[in-house]
C-alpha cells in the first residue's frame, strides 16, 4: 500500500501557544486514517493546516499523486480543493442552507462547469455543449444522492434536511470535487446509532469503490474502531501513539491521555 | 382575545406615544420662523398631538393584530396570499406586467406627468435589478451603489460632449467604465463582509461624489455638465425644426411635432434597458457563476473548501452590478441633458438598497413591486412637499412590519431535478 499523504515535522504556533508540536504521520491510499485525542489536542488545527486555512509555522505536508509529490504548503485557500484535490467537511456543518440539495452539489463542481460554460459566455448563449456538460454534472449529483438515499429531496433546501442527512450531504458534496484525499471533521457528531452505522457504510464505500484516502477526526469510538485502518492519537499537539484500531484500544498511553494517570 | 392582552397592548401603545412625543416634540413642535428682525419660535402643538395620537393608534392596531394568533390576521394574510399568487403564477404576472408596461404610454389617462413618474420608477427598477446582483445574489451589502450610477452618467456625459459620439456607442463605454470602477472598489473590500463592507462601500460612494465636486478641470465641479446630447431615434433627432437638409423624427414619419415623442422614446429606452438587465440576471443566476454568487452569500468558507475562487466570484459580481448601474447612469444623463454631483448623494444609494431589501433579497419581481410602492407613494404625496418623505418612511415601516423578509421572499432553485410538477 503506497503513501498518500506524508506530514513531516508539522508545527503550528499561535503566538506563544503551540497547537501542533513536531507532528509526523503518514496516511495511505485506500485507507481510513483516524486522528483522535482529547478536546483541544490540535486535531482540527491539523486539518486547517492540511486544507490551507492555516499556514503552518514549520514542517511539510506532501500529497503523493501518480508520479509526483505535491507540497500542500504551496497551495492556500481554494487552490487546495481546486488544484491539490484535497476536500474537507466541517465540525459544524457548512452547507449552503438556502440553496437546494442539487445546487449544493453543483457548486462543488463549479470549476469544471465554469470552463464548460466558457466563463459564462457559452452559458449565456445557451450552447448545446454547455447544456450537455451541465446534464453530466446533474447526473453525477444524482449518482451521489442515490447512494445516500436523498434523491427525492434534491429540490428541497439543504437547510431543511434532518441533521443526519445534512452530514451525509456535506460528505458527498466534498466527494463531488473528486478528491484524492477526503478530510472529515467529526462526521458522526450528533448522529444517532442508526445514522452512525449508515455513515460507516458510506465511508467504507468511498474507501473501497472510489479509491479515496480518508482522514477522519472523530470522538465517536464506535465509528473510529469500526472503520479505521490506522489511528493517530494526539494530545497537547503531540503524537502520543500510532497503530491499528486494536492496538490503540489497548495502549496504555492512550488510556492515560483520555482518563488521566493514577496517582 | 384576553382582556390582559388588550391592557398590555394599550400600555405598550402609550409607551410608544411617549417616545413619539419625545421625537416629534422638538422636531415638529418647535418651528422657527423669521419675522422682521430675527428668528422666533412658533409652537405647533396641535400637529404634535395629531402625530403622537396616530402613533399610539397605529401601535395599538399592530399589537391587536399580532395578538390574534389563531384567528386570521388581516394584513399578514392579505400580504402572504399576495406573495403566494405571484409565486405560483410568476410567469403570468411577469408577462402581464411587461404587456402593461409596453402599452402604458398609449393608455388614455397617461399624460406627461405619468410618463415622467413611470420613467423614474423604471430607472429605479433597473438600478434595483443591478444592485440585486451584488446584494441579493452575492450577499455583499453595497451602500455606495450610486457611485457607479454617477460614473456611468459622467462617463456618458464626458464622452458624448467631448467626442460627439452617438448614444449607442457611449452607452457600452459608460457601462465598461462603471464595471472598471466596480472592480476598483472590489479589490480593497475582498476580505470584508457585512457591516464593514457596508461602511467601506458607503465611503466609496462619497469619495466619488467628492471627486466629482472637486475635479473642476474635468467634471466642471458643482456646476455640472450641461448640453449633454439628447438621444436620437436611429439618427433622427427629436427637434421641432431640424437643420437644413436634416430629417427629424416627426418630419420623417409625417407626424405633428410633440414633445411627447421624445418622452415616449425615453420610456421605451429605459424599459428595454431594464428588461435586458432582468433577462441577464435571470440567465446568469442559472449559470455556475450565479450559483457561486449565491453560495458565497450562504457560506464563504464552504466555498473555499470546494475550490470556488472567492476573489473572482466577488469581483464579477461587483463588476456586473456596477455595469448595469453605469447603463442606468448613461440613461439618466441623456434624459436630463444636465448632470451635477447633486444628483448622486447617499440618499439615492439608500433608496436603491431599500428597494432591494424591501422587495425581498434576490427577488426580481420584488424589486419591481418595491420600486412602484416606494417611488409611487412618494409621488402620490408630492403635494405634501417636504412631508412626503414621511410617506416614504411610512411605506418602509409597513413593509417591515408585515413582510419582514421583503415583499417576495421566496427563492426558487436555479435548477430542478424533478421538474416543475410539484
Amino acid at each position: 500500500m503506497t503513501n498518500l499523504l506524508s506530514v513531516e515535522k508539522l508545527t503550528m504556533k499561535f503566538g506563544g501557544l503551540v497547537a501542533i508540536d513536531d507532528l509526523s504521520f503518514d496516511a495511505k491510499n485506500n485507507q481510513i486514517t483516524s486522528i483522535i485525542g482529547p478536546n483541544g489536542a490540535g486535531k482540527t488545527t491539523v486539518f486547517n493546516c492540511l486544507t490551507g486555512f492555516y499556514k503552518p509555522t514549520t514542517g511539510q505536508m506532501y500529497l503523493h499523486q501518480a508520479e509526483k509529490k505535491v507540497s500542500l504548503r504551496k497551495y492556500t485557500d481554494f487552490k487546495i480543493a481546486h488544484v491539490a484535490k484535497v476536500a474537507r467537511t466541517f465540525q459544524n456543518i457548512r452547507l449552503f442552507p438556502a440553496m437546494s440539495v442539487l445546487e449544493n452539489l453543483l457548486v462543488a463542481q463549479h470549476n469544471e462547469l465554469m470552463v464548460a460554460s466558457g466563463y459564462s459566455l457559452y452559458g449565456l448563449l445557451n450552447l448545446k455543449s454547455y447544456r450537455e456538460r451541465e446534464q453530466l454534472a446533474v447526473n453525477k449529483a444524482k449518482y451521489w444522492l442515490d447512494i445516500i438515499g436523498l434523491t427525492h429531496r434534491a429540490d428541497d433546501n439543504a437547510g431543511d434536511l434532518p441533521y443526519g442527512d445534512q452530514r451525509k450531504l456535506e460528505i458527498v458534496r466534498a466527494m463531488c470535487i473528486e478528491p484524492k484525499l477526503l478530510c472529515l471533521d467529526e462526521p458522526a457528531a450528533g448522529l444517532n446509532p442508526k445514522e452512525s452505522a449508515e455513515l460507516n457504510k458510506l465511508l467504507k464505500f468511498i474507501k473501497t469503490e472510489k479509491k479515496t484516502g480518508i482522514l477522519l477526526i472523530e470522538h465517536d469510538m464506535s465509528v473510529v474502531m469500526g472503520i479505521s485502518d490506522h489511528v493517530v492519537v494526539l494530545n497537547y499537539g503531540k503524537k502520543i501513539f500510532e497503530g491499528t484500531a486494536e492496538q490503540t484500544k489497548n495502549s496504555k498511553e492512550v488510556i492515560e491521555a483520555y482518563l488521566g494517570v493514577d496517582e | 382575545m384576553e382582556k390582559q392582552d388588550i391592557i398590555k397592548s394599550f400600555k405598550d401603545s402609550l409607551f410608544t406615544g411617549l417616545i413619539a412625543l419625545a421625537l416629534f416634540g422638538p422636531i415638529v413642535g418647535l418651528r422657527t420662523a423669521s419675522k422682521g428682525e430675527g428668528l422666533f419660535i412658533t409652537p405647533q402643538w396641535g400637529v404634535v398631538l395629531l402625530l403622537v395620537g396616530l402613533c399610539i393608534l397605529g401601535r395599538f392596531l399592530i399589537n391587536i393584530n399580532s395578538a390574534r394568533k389563531t384567528e386570521f390576521k388581516f394584513l399578514s394574510t392579505l400580504t402572504s396570499k399576495f406573495s403566494n399568487i405571484t409565486d405560483d403564477k410568476a410567469k403570468h404576472f411577469a408577462i402581464t406586467g411587461i404587456l402593461f408596461a409596453v402599452v402604458f404610454p398609449f393608455l388614455p389617462f397617461t399624460d406627461r406627468y405619468f410618463m415622467d413618474v413611470a420613467i423614474m420608477i423604471l430607472t429605479y427598477i433597473m438600478l434595483g435589478w443591478g444592485l440585486n446582483i451584488v446584494v441579493g445574489l452575492a450577499g455583499l451589502l453595497d451602500l455606495g451603489y450610486v457611485a457607479f450610477y454617477a460614473v456611468g452618467a459622467y462617463s456618458y456625459a464626458l464622452i458624448a460632449t467631448t467626442f460627439g459620439w452617438s448614444f449607442w456607442i457611449c452607452l457600452p463605454l459608460a457601462g465598461l467604465f462603471a464595471a472598471f470602477f466596480g472592480i476598483l472598489l472590489g479589490f480593497p473590500v475582498l476580505r470584508l463582509r457585512g457591516d464593514y463592507l457596508a461602511i467601506v462601500t458607503l465611503g466609496f460612494g462619497e469619495i466619488i461624489r467628492i471627486i466629482l465636486i472637486n475635479w473642476y478641470e474635468v467634471t466642471n465641479g458643482p456646476d455640472g455638465i450641461t448640453g449633454i446630447p439628447r438621444p436620437s431615434f436611429f439618427g433622427l433627432p427629436f427637434k421641432r425644426s431640424p437643420d437644413e437638409g436634416e430629417m427629424s423624427f416627426h418630419t420623417f414619419f409625417g407626424l405633428e411635432y410633440s414633445t411627447m415623442h421624445r418622452i415616449i422614446f425615453l420610456y421605451y429606452l429605459i424599459l428595454v434597458l431594464a428588461l435586458i438587465t432582468n433577462y441577464f440576471t435571470l440567465k446568469i443566476r442559472k449559470l455556475p457563476v450565479g450559483r457561486a454568487w449565491e453560495a458565497l452569500r450562504e457560506d464563504e468558507i464552504a466555498c473555499k473548501s470546494l475550490g470556488v475562487n472567492p476573489t473572482n466570484t466577488k469581483l464579477t459580481a461587483f463588476a456586473i452590478g456596477a455595469m448595469f448601474g453605469g447603463f442606468a447612469g448613461s440613461f439618466f444623463a441623456t434624459r436630463q441633458a444636465f448632470i451635477s454631483p447633486e444628483s448622486f448623494t447617499f440618499i439615492e444609494s439608500a433608496i436603491i438598497v431599500a428597494i432591494v431589501v424591501l422587495g425581498g433579497m434576490g427577488s426580481q419581481t420584488g424589486v419591481v413591486l418595491a420600486s412602484i410602492f416606494l417611488i409611487g407613494i412618494t409621488e402620490i404625496f408630492r403635494d405634501l412637499e417636504q412631508y412626503r418623505m414621511i410617506a416614504f418612511g411610512g411605506a418602509m415601516v409597513l413593509i417591515m412590519v408585515f413582510k419582514p423578509k421583503g415583499i417576495l421572499a421566496n427563492r426558487k432553485p436555479t435548477i430542478l431535478m424533478h421538474g416543475d410538477n410539484k
